[in-house]
C-alpha cells in the first residue's frame, strides 16, 4: 500500500510541475525563452517535490482552516445570546452531513485518477483506497488543529474538540459506502460535481438547518450532539470493512472519470471516448430539428438550435429569474413606500454595477467555447473553411444569433430597470429613462461582440482541443477583472449611460474592422 | 500541372524534421510516401496545407504554363485522423458544403448521389456524424475533400481504418481521380503503396528521395525501400 501511495504521489508531483512548466511556457514573452528539454531538467524536478509538498500542506491546513474560521466559527458568533458552543457545534454537524455529500473525495472526477488508472493501469482498487484513506487521514489532520483553536475560542469542551475531525472523516466514509452500494444495486453513480437535484434539495435543507434553527434558539445540545458523533464514529468503523471488500472501483470509474467531466481543454484528448461523451452531453438531438435555410446561416441555425441547452434555454432561465426580481422589486416598492426612496437613490448611480451583472448573464464565452469544441475544432481541418469568405461569412451569422440570444434577457433587465426607476419615484431628467434602457443593451451587445470578436482574433486551441496561447486567458481575466471593478463605481445614469453607449459603438465599430483585416488569418487551429 | 517544393525547412526548436527539400511532384501520378514514425510525413503535410508556421522555403504550382504559388484552394487535405462536425448529420454536412461552394463545383450531382458514390448506406445518411464510426468519418471526410477538387490531394495514412471493401474502393476512386489531380499520400502499408501508388517517395532524415521502381519485383523494391529507410545520416 505504501509503494502504491508514493507512486500516486510521484505521479502527481509530476503532473503538477509539467503543468506548472507548460503553463509558464504559454506566456508570450517567456515561451520563446525556454525549451522543451526544461521538462527533464532535474533541479526543477527537486524543486518541483518540494513544491508539491507545499502544496500538499496547503490542501490539508488552508482550506480547513478558512472553512472553520469563516463558516463556522464566525458565523457561528453572530448568533448572540446562545450559547456560542452548541451553535458552533450545531453548524458544525449539518455543514459536516451537507459536505459529505458534495464532497466525497472519492467521487471527485481528476486527471491525476485517469493518468493513474487508465493511462498508466494502476490497480484501481488499490490506488483508490490508498489515496482515499490518505485523504481521510488529511481531513482529521486538517481539521484537529482549528477545531480545538476555534472550538475552545466558542468554549466548546475539548473532548468534542478532539472528536469533531473523526466525526467529519466518519460521515466521510459513510456516505462514500452508501454511493457504493448504490452502484451495486441501481447501477447508478455520479461524479460529484455533477449531482442529482435531490442532492441539491438535501443540502439546501441542511444549509437551511444549519442557520436557520440557532436563529430560532433550536440547536443540538452539547450531550446529544457528543453521543450522536460518537455513534456516527462506530458506525462508519463497520463500513470500512465495505470499502475494503467493494471490488468494482475501475467500473465506477470509467463511468466517472469518462463522463468528460475533466476540463477538456487543458486535457490531451487522444482518447476519442471522452471527448464524444462531452460533446454529446451538449448536443441536444431533438428530433425533427431541422432548418430550411441556406449556406452559412442553415449551418448556424442547425449549430444554434442543436446547442440550445447551453445557449437559447439559458438565456430563457436568465430572463424569467430577471422578470421575476423586477416584479418582487416593484412589489415591494409599493408595500414599503420608505424602501422606494433608497432603490431610486442607488438606482441613480448603480448603472456601472450592471455592468459586471450584464458580464455575468452573457453567454458569449460559453457560446464561443461550444463553438470550438463542437464545431470549429473540426471544421477547421478543412481547407474549404479557412477560406476569408467562408470565415467571414459564418462570423457575420454567428453575431447575429449570439447578439439576438443575449438580448432577450437584456431587453428585460433594460425595461424592467426603467420601470423601477419610474415607480420608485422617478427622474428629474427625462432623458434618463432612455438612457438607461438604451445602455443595457448596449451593454448586452458589446459584451456578445467583445467574446466572438476575442474568439476569432485569438482562437487559442490547437486541433487536440488543447490550449495553445495564454493570450486569450488572460484577455477574459481582463475583460472579468474591468466588470469587476465596476461594482465600486458610482456615477449617475446620464453620464454613465451615455459613456457606455459610445464606448459600445466604438469598440463595436473597431473590432468589426479589425475582424475583417485580421480574422482569415488569426482564425485557425493552434500548432 | 506541376507542385514544386523549394528549399522547405522545418525544424522544432533544435529538431530539424525537414531539411532543405526540393522536390517536384507531378499532375496524374498517386506518389507514396514513406517513412518511419516521426520521421515527418504529418509535418511535412502540414506545412504544404499552410497549417504551421516553417522556417524557409516556397511551393509553386505550374499550370497551364502559368507559374502561381500554392494557394488554400488548391489543396485538399485528409488527416489521419477524421474530424466532421458532430452536430450534424451526414446530410445536412454535405448540403452545407455543396451549398456555400455552389458556383465553384463543376459536375453536380444530387447528394444522395454522393453518398451513393461512397457507399454511406441509406439509413445512415441523416445520422448525427457524431455517431459514426471512424471509418465512416473518415470517408466523409474523404468525400468532401474530392468533391471540392483541388490540384493537390494531400492523403495522411487515410486507408489504414477502412475495412478491406472501401479500402479497395477506395483505391480505385484515387486511380480514376488522378490525372487531373497531384495525389500525395502517406503510408505505413508498403503493398498498399506498392500496389496503389505510381512513385515512392521516402522521407526519411528530413530529405525526400524518390526510390526507382524500375524492373524491380515487389520484394525487390521492399529490400530497396527498406534499406533505405534505415539509412543514417
Ligand atoms: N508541435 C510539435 N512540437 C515539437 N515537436 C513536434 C511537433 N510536432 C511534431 N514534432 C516532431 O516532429 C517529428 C515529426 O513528426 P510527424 O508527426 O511529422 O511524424 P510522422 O512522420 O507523421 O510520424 P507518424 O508516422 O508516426 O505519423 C517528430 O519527431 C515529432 O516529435
Ligand atoms: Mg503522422
Amino acid at each position: 500500500m505504501f509503494s502504491c501511495f508514493l507512486k500516486s504521489f510521484k505521479l502527481k508531483t509530476t503532473y503538477r510541475v509539467n503543468t506548472f512548466i507548460y503553463s509558464v511556457k504559454q506566456l508570450p514573452i517567456i515561451k520563446s525563452l525556454l525549451k522543451n528539454t526544461l521538462y527533464s531538467n532535474k533541479p526543477l524536478k527537486v524543486l518541483g517535490l518540494i513544491f508539491s509538498i507545499i502544496l500538499e500542506l496547503i490542501d490539508t491546513f488552508l482550506g480547513k482552516f478558512l472553512y472553520v474560521f469563516l463558516i463556522i466559527f464566525s458565523l457561528a458568533s453572530i448568533y448572540e445570546g446562545e450559547s456560542s458552543n452548541s451553535v458552533f457545534i450545531h453548524i458544525f454537524i449539518f455543514l459536516t452531513i451537507a459536505g459529505s455529500f458534495m464532497n466525497t473525495y472519492m467521487f471527485n472526477p481528476t486527471k491525476d485518477k485517469y493518468y493513474a488508472m487508465f493511462s498508466l493501469r494502476m490497480d484501481a482498487k488499490l490506488y483508490t483506497l490508498t489515496n482515499y484513506y490518505y485523504t481521510i487521514l488529511k481531513v482529521i489532520v486538517g481539521f484537529l488543529p482549528f477545531t480545538i483553536i476555534f472550538g475552545l475560542m466558542s468554549h466548546v469542551p475539548l473532548i468534542i474538540c478532539l472528536i469533531i475531525p473523526f466525526f467529519v472523516a466518519a460521515t466521510k466514509i459513510i456516505v462514500a459506502s452508501y454511493l457504493l452500494k448504490q452502484y451495486e444495486k441501481k447501477d447508478q453513480i455520479t461524479d460529484e460535481n455533477h449531482p442529482l437535484k435531490g442532492m441539491w434539495i438535501l443540502t439546501g435543507i441542511l444549509l437551511a438547518l444549519a442557520f436557520a434553527l440557532p436563529y430560532f434558539h433550536l440547536t443540538i445540545p452539547l450531550i446529544p450532539s457528543l453521543i450522536f458523533m460518537i455513534i456516527t464514529i462506530i458506525f462508519s468503523l463497520t463500513r470500512l470493512s465495505y470499502l475494503n471488500n467493494f471490488n468494482k472501483y475501475k467500473e465506477i470509474y470509467k463511468i466517472i472519470l469518462t463522463e468528460g467531466n475533466m476540463n477538456l481543454a487543458s486535457y490531451k484528448t487522444n482518447n476519442t471516448n471522452i471527448q464524444k461523451k462531452q460533446i454529446e452531453k451538449q448536443i441536444n438531438i431533438k428530433d425533427n430539428v431541422t432548418s430550411n435555410k441556406h449556406g452559412y446561416a442553415y449551418f448556424n441555425d442547425l449549430f444554434v438550435k442543436r446547442h440550445s441547452k447551453i445557449l437559447l434555454s439559458s438565456a430563457k432561465k436568465v430572463t424569467v429569474f430577471a422578470l421575476i426580481a423586477i416584479i418582487v422589486c416593484i412589489i415591494i416598492i409599493k408595500a414599503l413606500p420608505p424602501l422606494a426612496l433608497e432603490i431610486n437613490n442607488w438606482l441613480l448611480v448603480m448603472l456601472p454595477y450592471f455592468v459586471f451583472i450584464m458580464y455575468l448573464i452573457n453567454r458569449g464565452q460559453v457560446v464561443s467555447q461550444a463553438m470550438f469544441m463542437n464545431c470549429d475544432h473540426s471544421m477547421l481541418t478543412y481547407g474549404f473553411y479557412r477560406e476569408p469568405k467562408v470565415i467571414l461569412n459564418l462570423f457575420r451569422e454567428r453575431l447575429k444569433s449570439v447578439i439576438i440570444i443575449n438580448l432577450l434577457p437584456a431587453t428585460i433587465i433594460g425595461l424592467g430597470l426603467t420601470l423601477i426607476l419610474f415607480v420608485s419615484g422617478g427622474t428629474d431628467n427625462i432623458l434618463e429613462y432612455p438612457l438607461l434602457f438604451i445602455s443595457i443593451i448596449a451593454m448586452s451587445i458589446f459584451f456578445s461582440v467583445h467574446h466572438l470578436v476575442m474568439y476569432y482574433l485569438l482562437q487559442p486551441y490547437n486541433v487536440n482541443s488543447e490550449m495553445k496561447s495564454s493570450t486569450y486567458q488572460v484577455v477574459n481575466f481582463l475583460t472579468y477583472l474591468a466588470c469587476y471593478w465596476m461594482i465600486e463605481l458610482q456615477i449617475p445614469i446620464f453620464s454613465f449611460g451615455l459613456m457606455t453607449i459610445i464606448f459600445s459603438i466604438l469598440y463595436c465599430l473597431i473590432s468589426l474592422i479589425l475582424i475583417y483585416k485580421l480574422a482569415p488569418k488569426t482564425f485557425k487551429l493552434r500548432v | 500541372m506541376k507542385l514544386i517544393i523549394n528549399h522547405l525547412t522545418k525544424s522544432f526548436e533544435e529538431k530539424i524534421v525537414l531539411n532543405d527539400i526540393n522536390f517536384t511532384f507531378k499532375q496524374g501520378k498517386i506518389y507514396g510516401l514513406l517513412g518511419r514514425n516521426g520521421s515527418g510525413k504529418t509535418t511535412f503535410f502540414n506545412c504544404l496545407d499552410q497549417d504551421i508556421p516553417f522556417d524557409e522555403g516556397t511551393f509553386n504550382l505550374i499550370k497551364d504554363n502559368e507559374t502561381n504559388t500554392l494557394q488554400l484552394t488548391d489543396i485538399g487535405y485528409v488527416l489521419s485522423t477524421p474530424n466532421v462536425p458532430e452536430f450534424l448529420t451526414a446530410r445536412e454536412f454535405l448540403k452545407f458544403f455543396l451549398d456555400i461552394n455552389e458556383d465553384k463545383l463543376k459536375e453536380k450531382k444530387t447528394i444522395d448521389e454522393y453518398f451513393d458514390f461512397i457507399h454511406i448506406a441509406e439509413e445512415d445518411r441523416d445520422k448525427l456524424l457524431k455517431d459514426y464510426s471512424y471509418g465512416m468519418k473518415n470517408k466523409m471526410q474523404m468525400l468532401v475533400n474530392i468533391i471540392a477538387n483541388p490540384n493537390v490531394l494531400l492523403l495522411d495514412e487515410p486507408l489504414t481504418s477502412l475495412d478491406v471493401v472501401v479500402a479497395e474502393e477506395m483505391k480505385e476512386m484515387l486511380k480514376s481521380i488522378k490525372k487531373d489531380h497531384i495525389i500525395i499520400f502517406s503510408t505505413h502499408i508498403m503493398e498498399l503503396a506498392l500496389s496503389l501508388c505510381d512513385e515512392i517517395v521516402i522521407l526519411n532524415n528530413g530529405k525526400l528521395e524518390e526510390i526507382d521502381r524500375k524492373n524491380l519485383t515487389d520484394q525487390a523494391m521492399k529490400d530497396k525501400i527498406i534499406k533505405a529507410l534505415t539509412e543514417e545520416k
